[in-house]
Parts: structure tokens; C-alpha cells; sequence
């Protein structure tokens, strides 16, 4: 299905940068401030003199001051690495209109990542290396979307250690959220997850008989979608993604349900209230 | 295109079945959804129970009917053609003697039917299913049923008429049986049947009238007392003028007589002297039209003399019976004898082995009842069946001396009222072992003696004595008559027979019987597996008198072939190429829609 990222609604809205945790984060010495005390310009605080410290970094006035010997700490900067999981399984193209808001969204943490200064990568699946991503145009050539499977069924992903993880998917297929979660979340600085669905994929509405076929193969099943069904349809939907919240919650991930066709200033919001993004 | 069963073409049933579900079942219009598997608590849609739309022609529908077809095609057998339908022939050959007759040009009845059968075969060709039946007493299938041509002439070459005069029914019953209602049914003989012939049966007479003369009938006697034998034949001549015939008469390889004869027309007789002693002669006549009735063995009779023993008291009885025993041959006195005529009283003594005793007069006292003896004018009850009784009625005798008898001492054979006259005793324990007979008469003052039903008593009873001593009960038959024989002893060894080519088993037991087996000549009762233990020489002969008239044969085609089906091969459905293309076609439908278009569920 050929598609075509609206650049220019997205970087409209790129006015923000993947969000990096309290915690300590992998990566090489960058341009980011970290968590940690480094070697950067910016003063974070002080703490007492130990024998071995440098004595470049002792505030004489303060030990004027108070005849105490303290060193000044200053914040680390670091070039955090993003491992940005791309689904590429059909689902994400099962209309048109969720493949183009699938691009935008895409777009969106393409730029936040090119705007975090991130050696970012994009992960679809165990079987291909990751690739990675030196602009945010390179994102558009993960939209061919024809797997059969979501990738983030597979067991084993290329995840690299204390890594900024952000998952996309729509996460309509089979799962445990808490087993899911968890393996994302393993070893990793920090989890993102987005969910991206259709307005009828989350709320559907009655619309008498159809043939519902699945676009990943996995089967076939004439329903009326009559009140009913639809109910019990909700009700389960509305079970996998609480279900994906709540392990998300319990892990300390990041968890943001985008519906397609918002604008892509309104997605970038969501994520950032989400605490996907965050200013840059 | 022909079905075997064609009521397996109602299983074409089964396409508007698939189009009705075709045409009934739900069709949604299709949606495409990331995530079938939240629907799937939604209560399932039963796919039947839709509107009638457009019938879709989709390639499944298309697949399943040509399957359904396809299958309904095999059940109903369906055969190319007339793939594996043979013409099926079913020949009734007439097996009586003159079939064999031949005429001037050395050409029988039985070689114009073997062509005409041949004919008929390969005018039907090499698919063509023959039956060959033979005519008798008991017809038989010579080749069949439902045989292939090729083994027709085997069968017809191997066939030689020589049966007896006999009836076509029989075999035409076993004809039409194997011809069913798909075979085409043909007789074969030398007559043409009688007026309005047999319902869609092709009878082709193939007989010629011919002049024939031949031996009806012959007996072989012997006299002992003069020591010489001899032969007598009855001739018949079947033609209009007399025929002269050399008649010889040997025994082994040694010719004992031989004589020209003038034959007249119609039927003779002539004898010819033999010595006594002689083994089986064979009588030939000089060749004729049919050589099966120019021959005949005979054996020399043994006759079985019973040895009769006149014991009773002097008096009109003893005079009577020795005079009635004067008359019958095959009789001699001797003081131990098979056969004791006495008086009652001494029954109920145990008689020796092998005597048969008959008492007259007053029986044993354990026997009788109270009463005085009765003079009995009649009416007398006499039991017919019993062999001692042929040919008596009684009538006008007056019977005396009836003295009243025990109710179950004495089996009756002869009554009056109540009161038993001649009887059987009952066998008491076991003791009575020969048989007895007892006649509760006074002979001194009856007139039975006088009339003719004596001597028809005393020649009963000799004949019975006769029939159960040791030996054959003739020495010469004709073919298909029962031979009875009883041996003096248990056999040693397995009794068997042969007569000419014919060799079998006989049953054990000392009382032997069995048909006269065809052809006939010289048949041996044998006991053991050599050739030495030779019991009994027989003879067994052709003699018929119908079958020797040749006169009346004739050549004629009476009827037609049924309209008829032919025979199906009896070869499966394998054999036909229609079988494994639908099979094919079914297989290969069922198997693409299977794999093609049933959805994959995981």
C-alpha cells in the first residue's frame, strides 16, 4: 500500500524529544544531560571533600565561607540510545486510513528521536538487524507492513542494554500484557509503549452481517455485529488495553493509546502527556 | 455412456443439494479486521437461514458439483459405450445316441451341431460368452457358465453323445436358468420339437433320417443241469427292406460264434447257443448308422438257488407244497436248507443262522389266546405291500384251523376281523434273528392249496428267500438301471466299481447299489486297490429301442433368439478408462476445493 508521510504536519509537531528517565541510562558521553553527575558545565550540587577529589572542583568561596572543604558536582551529558520497535504486521495497514495515521505517528517519534540527539535504531523483527536511523525520513521505508506477524510476538528482540524503548503497535493479536511488558521492559532504561488504533477497532458500531477476515490469516467469521456483540467486543478490548496500562503502570513503562486520525500536533500531545515525549 | 446400477444415479441428488446450499447460505460482505480474535466471544452466526439471492457460480460451487457428479457417476457404474457387455450364448446340446448316427458320408448329428454352434460363436465374436449344456436325465454344463469363445471348441470336441432316450425339458430348464433374461438360448438336436415349438429358444435340428438296425434288448441264460448257456437278442431293423449283418459272439479275445443274419424289417429275435462257464461274451453286430446299439456284454448269471427243506408232517399240505416247488426254478430240497416249511409249534425254538422258517398250523402256546380255532371263509385283510403277499387276493378260500392269537405275538400280514391268519412274530428279546412266518391255517382241510394263490404264496416266498442271498440281483443291465448287490461278508478292504473308463468308490456295507453307470460294457465290482480282487463281472448295456430308430430325425430351424440384452462382463469397474477418469475428476475437485478453499484456522 503506497504511502507518503505529510512532513510538514509532522514537523509542525515535532517540537518535542523523546523523554529520559531519573534513572541511570547506557550510552556514550553526548550532548543530553543525564541523571548522573558528569563532566558538564551545569552545576547540580555539592557534597564533601574526600581525599582523591579534584581539587580543581572545590569551592574555595564556600570553604571561605564556611571553612569546609566542598566539591562541586556538575551533570553528566549523554547520547542516550533508542531502540524504536516498529510492527510491521498487516493489522497496522488493515485500512487506509490507519496506515497514513501509523506514518504520522511514526513521523512524530522519528523526529523526537532525531531531536534527542539518540543513537536511535528501528527493530522489526529478530530475523533482520536493526537499522538505524540517521533522519526521520528513513522511517518511511518500515511501511511496507506485509508481515504476517507482529514482531512483538517473537520471544527475542535485538534490544541493547539500559536502552530508551518505544514500542508501536496496534497490540491486536493474542497476548499477556504482563508477560509482553516485562520482556520489553527487561534490562532497558525505559519503556514506552504506544498503541495505535482505529476509532472502529475501539469502538465499533453495529452494522448488521459481515464477514470478518482476518488480514494476518488467522481465520475467518460470518457475525451479525448487532448490540450485543458489540458489547462483548468492547468489553474485551477494553480488557487488553487496561490490561497493557496496567503492566505498563506496574513496570515502570510509559503508556500512550493513539487513535487514528487525530492531527499529528494532537498525537504528539498525547504522548507527551503520556510522558512519551516531553519538550525539546 | 451405460450404468451398471443405475439407481446409483440418484445420487445426483446431491447437486441441487449443494446448489440449494449454495443458494441459502449467508453471504456478509467482507470486512477486513486486525483482530479477529476479540469477536470470537460474540455468539457464532449460524451460516444457513439467508435470504434467496443470485445463485454466486464460484469455482467451489463448481468443484463440489463436479465432484458430486463425478462420484454419482461411479456408484451408477457408468460404462463407455458397450464396454463390457458380451453376447452371452447358452447351446443345449442334445447328448442322446443317434446325435452320433452317421449317414452315408461318415457325417453325424453331433458334427453339424459342433459346426453350427461354431458358427453361431463366431458370428457373435470374440466378446461372446458361451454356455454349453448337456441334455440327460440329469443335464449337466459342459462348458460355462458364461465361458469365453476360446473354450467352446475344446468343450464341443471333447463332447460324445451316447445317452438313452430321455426328455429335452430337464435340460432346457437348466438352459433358460443360466440363460437369465440376458442370454440367448439354442438347442441342438436331431428332432424338431413338437407344435408351437419353445418361446424364444433357436432349435436347430440337425438330424438326418437314417436306415439303422440295432440290439433293443438281451439276455444271457444258463442252464446248470445241461451244462450250456445262451444268448437272445431282439434285432431292430429301421427300414423298409431286410438287412443282412454278420453277428459274432466272443469271449476275451477268443470268437465263440459268428453268424450272417438276415434281418427283416421291424423287430426279431435270434439265439445262439454258448457253453457253459463262459466268461462276459461280447455281441457286435456288423456297422451300421449307429455303432452305440451294435454291441452289447453280457455276463454269464450265477443263478442264487434257494435250498428248501419240507418238513412238514405227510399229508394234502406236503403233497402241495412239493408241487408247487416243482414249478419254480432256482429251487432244490436239501435237509438244511435256507427256507423250512414246518409246523407252527416248533417257531418259538431259535432258529439257525441264514434259515428262514415258515410254520403252519397250530403256533407255540406262549403265542396263542383263549379261544377255539375258527373255520374263516372270509373277508380276508391282507396287507399288499409286503413282498410274500403280490398277487394274492383269496378270494374263495376257505381258511381253517384259525386258532386265536395273542393281541402283539404276531405281526399280521393276512387277517379276518381280529383273528390273525399269517404273521411275522415279534421279535422277543432279541433272540429272533432270521425271519419267521407264521401261517395259522390247517392245511390238511383247506382249499388254499387247490387255488391259485398257493403257488403265488410258496414262489413269494422263494423269491424273497432269493432276493437275500449273497450276490447281484441280475448279472446284466441296462445303462442307468439300479444294480443291487449283497456281498455273503462284511468287506475286507474299499470297494470300488469299474466300467469301461468310469472308476469310483462304492460305499461299505455288505448290500450294494447303484446306477449302471454310461457308456456301459463290462463292469467290475472290486474289492482293494489291485485288479485281482474281482467280486463281480457285470454287464451293462446300451439298449433302446427309441434311440435306435433313426427314422424319424429330421433337419429344421424352429424359432428365433430372444431379444436380449447380452451378459455384463463380470470384470469390475477397474477395467473401464470412464472409471478412473471420473475417479480422477472427483478426486482431483475434492482435493483443490479441500486444500484451496477451506479457511485455515489456527
Amino acid at each position: 500500500m503506497p504511502t507518503s508521510i505529510d512532513w510538514a504536519a509532522v514537523r509542525a509537531a515535532a517540537s518535542f524529544r523523546l523523554a529520559i528517565p531519573r534513572t541511570p541510562m547506557g550510552g556514550r558521553v553526548g550532548a543530553r544531560l543525564g541523571a548522573n553527575t558528569g563532566s558538564s558545565l551545569e552545576f547540580q550540587d555539592y557534597r564533601p571533600y574526600t581525599p582523591g577529589d579534584d581539587l580543581r572542583h572545590v569551592d574555595w568561596a564556600a570553604y571561605a565561607r564556611s571553612e569546609m572543604l566542598a566539591v562541586r558536582l556538575y551533570r553528566e551529558e549523554v547520547a542516550p540510545r533508542v531502540d524504536l520497535v516498529v510492527d510491521i504486521s498487516r493489522s497496522m495497514v488493515v485500512t487506509e486510513q490507519k496506515l497514513r495515521a501509523y506514518g504520522e505517528l511514526l513521523g512524530v517519534l522519528a523526529c523526537a528521536c532525531a531531536s534527542t540527539v539518540a543513537d536511535a535504531r528501528i527493530i522489526t523483527t529478530s530475523a533482520v538487524p536493526p537499522q538505524p536511523l540517521h533522519v526521520p525520513e528513513d522511517i518511511e521505508r518500515f511501511l511496507a507492513c506485509d508481515a504476517a506477524l507482529s514482531a512483538l510476538e517473537e520471544v527475542h528482540l535485538p534490544f541493547r542494554r539500559r536502552s530508551l524503548r518505544v514500542v508501536v503497535s496496534d497490540f491486536l493479536f493474542p497476548h499477556d500484557a504482563d508477560v509482553l511488558v516485562s520482556r520489553f521492559a527487561r534490562d532497558s532504561a525505559m519503556l514506552s509503549i504506544v498503541q495505535l488504533t482505529l476509532r472502529e477497532e475501539a469502538e465499533p458500531e453495529a452494522e448488521g452481517g459481515r464477514k470478518l477476515v482476518d488480514v494476518e490469516g488467522r481465520g475467518e467469521l460470518d457475525l451479525v455485529i448487532d448490540e450485543a456483540a458489540i458489547r462483548d467486543y468492547r468489553a474485551r478490548f477494553s480488557r487488553l488495553r487496561l490490561g497493557l496500562s496496567s503492566a505498563a503502570r506496574r513496570t515502570g513503562a510509559r503508556f500512550a493509546h493513539v487513535v487514528a486520525g487525530a492531527p499529528a500536533r494532537d498525537v504528539a500531545r498525547a504522548l507527551a502527556a503520556a510522558g512519551v515525549l516531553e519538550p525539546a | 455412456m451405460m450404468f451398471a446400477t443405475p439407481l446409483g444415479l440418484l445420487a445426483l441428488l446431491a447437486i441441487p443439494a449443494i446448489v440449494a446450499i449454495h443458494l441459502f447460505r449467508r453471504r456478509f460482505p467482507v470486512r477486513s479486521v486486525a483482530g479477529l480474535f476479540l469477536w470470537h466471544i460474540a455468539r457464532q452466526t449460524p451460516e444457513g437461514g439467508g435470504k434467496i439471492a443470485r445463485l454466486p457460480i464460484t469455482t467451489s460451487l463448481v468443484l463440489e458439483c463436479l465432484a458430486a457428479l463425478a462420484l454419482a457417476l461411479i456408484l451408477a457404474g457408468a460404462r463407455l459405450s458397450s464396454a463390457g457387455v458380451s453376447p452371452h450364448l447358452v447351446v443345449l446340446l442334445d447328448d442322446s445316441a443317434s446325435m452320433a448316427a452317421v449317414n452315408a458320408r461318415g457325417e453325424s448329428a453331433r458334427d453339424r451341431a459342433v459346426r453350427r454352434v461354431l458358427e453361431e460363436v463366431d458370428r457373435l465374436g470374440n466378446r461372446a460368452r458361451v454356455t454349453l449344456v448337456e441334455s440327460g436325465e440329469r443335464p449337466s454344463v459342459l462348458v460355462g457358465p458364461a465361458a469365453l469363445a476360446a473354450d467352446v471348441r475344446p468343450g464341443l470336441d471333447a463332447w460324445q453323445p451316447e445317452a438313452l432316450h430321455h426328455s429335452l425339458a430337464l435340460g432346457l430348464r437348466l438352459a433358460r436358468e443360466l440363460a437369465g433374461p440376458t442370454g440367448r438360448l439354442m438347442v441342438m438336436s436331431d428332432v424338431t420339437p413338437g407344435p408351437p415349438g419353445e418361446p424364444g429358444v433357436l432349435w436347430a435340428s440337425v438330424g438326418e433320417p437314417l436306415a439303422n438296425v440295432g440290439i433293443t434288448a438281451a439276455e444271457r441264460t444258463i442252464t446248470p443241469a445241461e451244462g450250456r448257456g445262451a444268448v437272445a437278442l431282439t434285432l431292430g431293423n429301421h427300414s423298409d427292406s431286410p438287412a443282412r449283418r454278420r453277428v459274432s459272439v466272443s469271449a476275451g479275445d477268443k470268437l465263440v460264434v459268428t453268424r450272417e443274419l438276415d434281418v427283416p424289417p421291424g423287430v426279431s429275435s435270434v439265439a445262439f447257443p454258448l457253453p457253459a462257464g463262459l466268461p462276459p461274451v461280447r455281441v457286435a453286430l456288423a456297422g451300421d448308422a449307429l455303432a452305440r446299439d451294435n454291441e452289447v456284454i453280457l455276463a454269464e448269471p450265477r443263478p442264487r438257488v434257494v435250498a428248501v427243506e419240507n418238513r412238514l408232517p405227510d399229508g394234502r399240505g406236503r403233497q402241495a407244497l412239493l408241487k408247487a416247488l416243482g414249478a419254480l426254478a432256482g429251487v432244490t430240497s436239501a435237509e438244511s436248507g435256507h427256507l423250512v416249511f414246518g409246523e407252527a409249534g416248533e417257531l418259538d425254538r431259535p432258529s439257525p443262522p441264514g434259515v428262514w422258517r415258515v410254520g403252519f398250523g397250530r403256533a407255540p402256546s406262549a403265542w396263542l389266546a383263549q379261544g377255539e380255532a375258527q373255520d374263516l371263509i372270509g373277508p380276508f385283510v391282507l396287507e399288499k405291500r409286503h413282498p410274500m403277499l403280490v398277487g394274492m387276493t383269496l378270494g374263495g378260500v376257505v381258511w381253517p384251523g384259525a386258532i386265536p392269537l395273542a393281541a402283539g405275538s404276531v405281526h399280521p400280514l393276512v387277517s379276518a376281523g381280529d383273528q390273525v391268519l399269517v404273521g411275522m412274530p415279534a421279535a422277543s428279546g432279541g433272540t429272533q434273528t432270521e425271519p419267521t412266518i407264521l401261517v395259522n391255517l390247517d392245511l390238511d382241510r383247506t382249499n388254499l392249496i387247490r387255488s391259485p394263490d398257493w403257488p403265488i404264496l410258496i414262489s413269494n416266498l422263494i423269491e424273497m428267500r432269493r432276493q437275500s442271498l449273497a450276490g447281484p440281483e441280475r448279472w446284466n443291465y441296462r445303462v442307468g438301471e439300479w444294480i443291487r448287490v449283497r456281498l455273503a461278508r462284511d468287506p475286507k478292504s474299499p470297494l470300488r466299481l469299474r466300467c469301461g473308463a468310469v472308476e469310483r468308490a462304492l460305499p461299505a456295507g455288505r448290500e450294494l447299489e447303484f446306477i449302471a453307470p454310461s457308456p456301459g460294457g463290462l463292469l467290475q465290482i472290486l474289492e482293494g486297490p489291485g485288479d485281482d480282487a474281482v467280486l463281480f463281472e457285470l454287464g451293462v448295456n446300451f439298449l433302446d429301442e427309441s434311440e435306435t430308430n433313426l427314422r424319424g430325425l429330421s433337419t429344421a430351424d424352429v424359432g428365433g433368439f430372444g431379444d436380449v440384452a447380452g451378459l455384463r462382463a463380470e470384470s469390475g469397474p477397474e477395467s473401464d478408462p470412464l472409471f478412473w477418469l471420473l475417479l480422477a475428476i472427483g478426486g482431483t475437485a475434492i482435493l483443490v476445493n479441500w486444500c484451496v478453499f477451506t479457511p485455515r484456522r489456527r
